[in-house]
């Protein structure tokens, strides 16, 4: 991921700071950044939502294709996952550079998404065995701040909610032949349901406490992370050591119950957010990418 | 993806004899059978040191079926890229998986499964090792799994560890990889294959899920850690407190090959 | 545990009734605008001659000293004048020298023989000196240092032979455009509401609790690693709020616009300082008592 260089004296007034509970920009250790989420920036989607939180910017387009099912699981649709890094996060993605960290990126999302409890991937099949709705989530990383998986998560998730998959009919004809009939209303359609989609939270450990949401410079101090995909019923769906470092049982335990707690309570005022915003309508400032 | 055009392949609409096998085949077995193991046992496991000449160090590891080979070269220089290497060494860890190691075959060119893998072997072993002792320098630790029945990630951590001591890497301690499976009220430790994947109906059911656990056993420290699936409450801690009993178990096994690879080498006692 | 989302909206540029006047008066130009026709002005950077006419070639403000003509680019790398106070970070240990980053095109070179040692000795710096380079100062290290001259290229070279210039110890480094630091006569500043600050030329600043009165000088190689207080801590967090919010609205950045900036932030909690409607009415007020004082 990219990194910035600090000192030592630098890194030990951030941990000093972690420990009284005043972080460098004057949040607490479970405190989120200001965010901004935006749904339906790419007209050309089945649905799209933007999510801005300090300078990390996220956007995430969904579209929906119809493919034969998976052999093993004839009565389900499923999702596919990319993550872009392209160079205009930062210089170190130029190149193949970024590639490594995308390929990360996109095996984690699997990971987090797979649980059959999540989404109804029933829903999204049309006939058993023959055809399923397929949605090809590609997530492209604008800028790169540090904590791209929580970003990532809720504007995935907020795509998944703006998600308007077109309703189907499938006609069988007099040879057994069967024809798949596209509704002609564009706003005849159906929607996900987003309820238990879980949210991804990183704590970072710096010294002996942990963190929510660390900047770049928070993380060059903390040798250890833990990645936690909480569900809005405080369910834990996936649970990844990330970095370089070892971490204590008792310290897992620790953050593992601070995810939940922190997830728990960040996917209320998203869905809350999420319905004012569908209801305002066409109301709705468009601010796309000018802001 | 990458589409391998040196290899012949079946044609595109050729799919494997195993999705027409019945179902009650590919559902596990009950441990509870007479003469199975429980379901907090571990499967015997079998290991010998220092099998590749060429290499620094190798190991070989064998779990029920699950058969796992791990070599190590270096520590070699590296042309400075960046300012870390100064301090420290590199790892650079590569994960395999042979195509005919799995029930379907597999693509010879690295699939995102297998590198998904690699990073997380990588993320395991480098808290074990010091590599502060080695600036500049890159260490270069390659697992072939030649037949994969069940925990690969967390038999290859262990046989990684045992081959990084065999080539003489300074470690701080050994790194040793446990994994569970729970399916509803069963916690099974050490899953083979079908346990491991369980029906596909069971995806539905309450409380599945899978953790693989990586442990530095005399520091008490957890140096990876995987858990999917969505778990009860208390189920994923207690999973985790099983796993580290597991590699506590397993830690005597590993111990004894590694100081009979280390009499092996060494020169006779002078008379 | 606070979570605070919202949904974008378009940001006004905030502007007081008394300011409008001063944009008029400026001369703003895109890269190939004719900036005059006629031949008796001295060409200076930021412009090219193209058939007689002096065009721009950098978008920015035209200044005219007389007879020169050059346009300078609002928003740019730092091109570096000799005495000049930057701060910089190494990036780089080399033979006999260190390169330090400073935001301008390349790199800085901060020579062995620019530097004092510690201890304040005064001698030729001998082999063992090249040896023990990374004692003094290694890849990441934060130094305050003069431009002492400009190589050809542009390179600055910089020298640390005051005893207030040396590694900087605790504290918070806050990354802005070049352009908005003013320039005066000193840039360390120890300000009154507990913290020091010191205004690098380059855009980078650096905040660090004061000092205490028995520390010596000791030409910056000793850095305390000891607990700041947490009262200096919160002082420092609200000076970093305060400089980001007025970076994002283009206030030049001096001792008395941060200060001013600082007291009217009180009001509200640190967190909440980076809010878009926080930081408009903070930086509105701290604009209008700079105006009354100017007025």
């Amino acid at each position: 991921m990219a990194s910035v260089q600090i000192s030592e004296a630098e890194k030990v007034y951030i941990m000093h700071g972690v420990r009284d509970d005043l972080r460098v920009d004057g949040r607490g250790c479970e405190d989120y950044r200001h965010m901004e989420i935006e749904t339906d920036v790419v007209s050309n989607t089945d649905g799209s939502a933007k999510v801005r939180m300090g300078h990390t910017d996220v956007l995430v387009g969904i579209k929906a294709e119809l493919r034969r099912p998976r052999p093993n699981v004839p009565d389900e649709g499923y999702l596919e996952f990319f993550v872009d890094c392209s160079a205009n996060a930062t210089p170190e993605f130029e190149g193949r550079g970024g590639e490594e960290l995308g390929v990360e990126l996109s095996n984690t999302l699997y990971k987090v998404f797979n649980s059959h409890r999540s989404l109804d991937l029933r829903s999204l099949c049309v006939c058993p065995g023959e055809h399923c709705w397929v949605l090809y989530v590609d997530v492209l990383l604008l800028q790169c701040d540090g904590n791209l998986f929580d970003a990532m998560s809720i504007a995935i998730k907020a795509a998944l909610f703006n998600t308007r998959i077109p309703k189907v009919r499938v006609l069988e004809d007099e040879e057994g032949g069967k024809e798949i009939e596209l509704s002609d209303d564009p706003y005849d359609c159906l929607r996900l349901r987003v309820d238990n989609i879980p949210c991804i939270v990183t704590l970072c450990k710096v010294g002996h406490r942990h963190v929510v949401d660390a900047t770049l410079q928070e993380k060059a101090c903390s040798a250890a992370s833990l990645l936690v995909a909480v569900t809005p019923r405080g369910a834990v769906t996936c649970v990844r050591k990330l970095g370089a470092g070892s971490l204590d049982p008792d310290s897992i335990f620790e953050m593992t119950e601070t995810g939940k707690r922190v997830g728990k309570a960040l996917h209320a005022p998203l869905m809350e957010l999420l319905q004012k915003d569908e209801s305002l309508g066409k109301k709705r400032q468009k601010v796309g990418f000018l802001a | 993806m990458p589409v391998d055009t040196k290899r012949v392949r079946g044609p595109e609409e050729s799919q494997s004899p195993v999705l027409f096998l019945p179902p009650s085949t590919q559902s596990p077995a009950g441990r509870s059978g007479q003469g199975a193991r429980g379901n907090a046992d571990i499967r015997p496991v079998f290991t010998r040191c220092g099998l590749v000449s060429q290499a620094k160090g190798s190991s070989y590891l064998e779990a029920g079926n699950t058969k796992i080979i791990c070599s190590v070269y270096g520590p070699r220089e590296i042309e400075r890229k960046d300012e870390t290497d100064m301090k420290s060494g590199r790892l650079v860890c590569d994960f395999r998986l042979a195509p005919f190691s799995c029930r379907k075959r597999g693509a010879w060119i690295q699939g995102s499964e297998e590198r998904d893998l690699s990073l997380a072997l990588l993320e395991s072993m480098q808290p074990g090792v010091c590599l502060h002792r080695y600036p500049r320098s890159q260490i270069e630790v390659n697992v072939m799994v030649l037949e994969n029945d069940g925990s690969i990630l967390a038999h290859a951590v262990t046989c990684a560890s045992m081959a990084l001591a065999d080539a003489g890497i300074e470690m701080y301690d050994l790194v040793l990889g446990c994994s569970l499976r729970q399916d509803g009220d069963a916690c099974l430790v050490d899953p083979d294959v079908l346990e491991e994947k369980g029906s596909w109906q069971s995806g539905y059911e309450e409380n599945q899920g899978r953790v693989t656990l990586a442990l530095l056993p005399n520091l008490g420290q957890v140096s990876g850690l995987q858990a999917d699936g969505e778990m009860r409450e208390d189920a994923l801690p207690a999973a985790v407190r099983t796993c580290i009993d597991g590699c506590h178990k397993m830690y005597p096994v590993v111990q004894q090959a590694i100081l009979r690879a280390v009499k092996k080498k060494a020169p006779p006692p002078e008379k | 545990m606070a979570v605070d989302m919202r949904l974008p909206t378009v940001r006004k540029q905030i502007s007081l009734a008394g300011s409008n006047s001063n944009a008029d008066g400026k001369h703003l130009v895109v890269p190939g605008d004719v900036i005059t026709s006629d031949t008796g002005f001295m060409r200076g950077h930021g412009t090219y001659m193209d058939d007689e006419k002096l065009t721009a070639s950098v978008a920015g403000e035209v200044e005219r000293v007389n007879k020169l003509i050059c346009v300078r680019p609002l928003k740019t790398r730092y091109n570096g004048e000799v005495g000049d106070v930057i701060v910089g970070r190494i990036t780089e240990v080399q033979q006999k020298r260190w390169k330090v980053e400073t935001n301008s095109r390349l790199d800085s070179v901060l020579l062995l023989s620019s530097v004092n040692l510690p201890g304040g000795e005064l001698r030729r710096r001998s082999a063992e000196d090249e040896l023990t380079m990374r004692d003094y100062l290694q890849e990441g290290d934060l130094i305050s240092a003069e431009v002492q001259s400009v190589f050809s290229d542009g390179a600055l070279s910089l020298h640390t032979r005051s005893l207030k210039y040396g590694k900087l110890g605790q504290g918070v480094l806050v990354q802005v455009s070049p352009s908005l630091v003013k320039r005066q006569k000193t840039h360390f500043h120890n300000l009154p509401c507990g913290a020091s600050i010191i205004l690098g030329n380059n855009g980078f600043l650096w905040l660090y609790p004061t000092p205490g009165q028995q520390d010596e000088e000791e030409g910056g190689y000793y850095t305390s690693l000891e607990l700041v207080p947490l009262s200096d801590r919160e002082v420092i967090s609200r000076l970093r709020n305060c400089l980001l919010a007025l970076a994002a609205h283009k206030v030049l950045l001096y001792d008395t616009s941060v200060l001013y900036c600082y007291e009217s932030s009180l009001l509200y909690q640190i967190k909440d300082i980076l809010k878009p409607e926080t930081m408009d009415e903070i930086v509105m007020v701290t604009r209008q008592r700079l105006l009354d004082q100017e007025g």
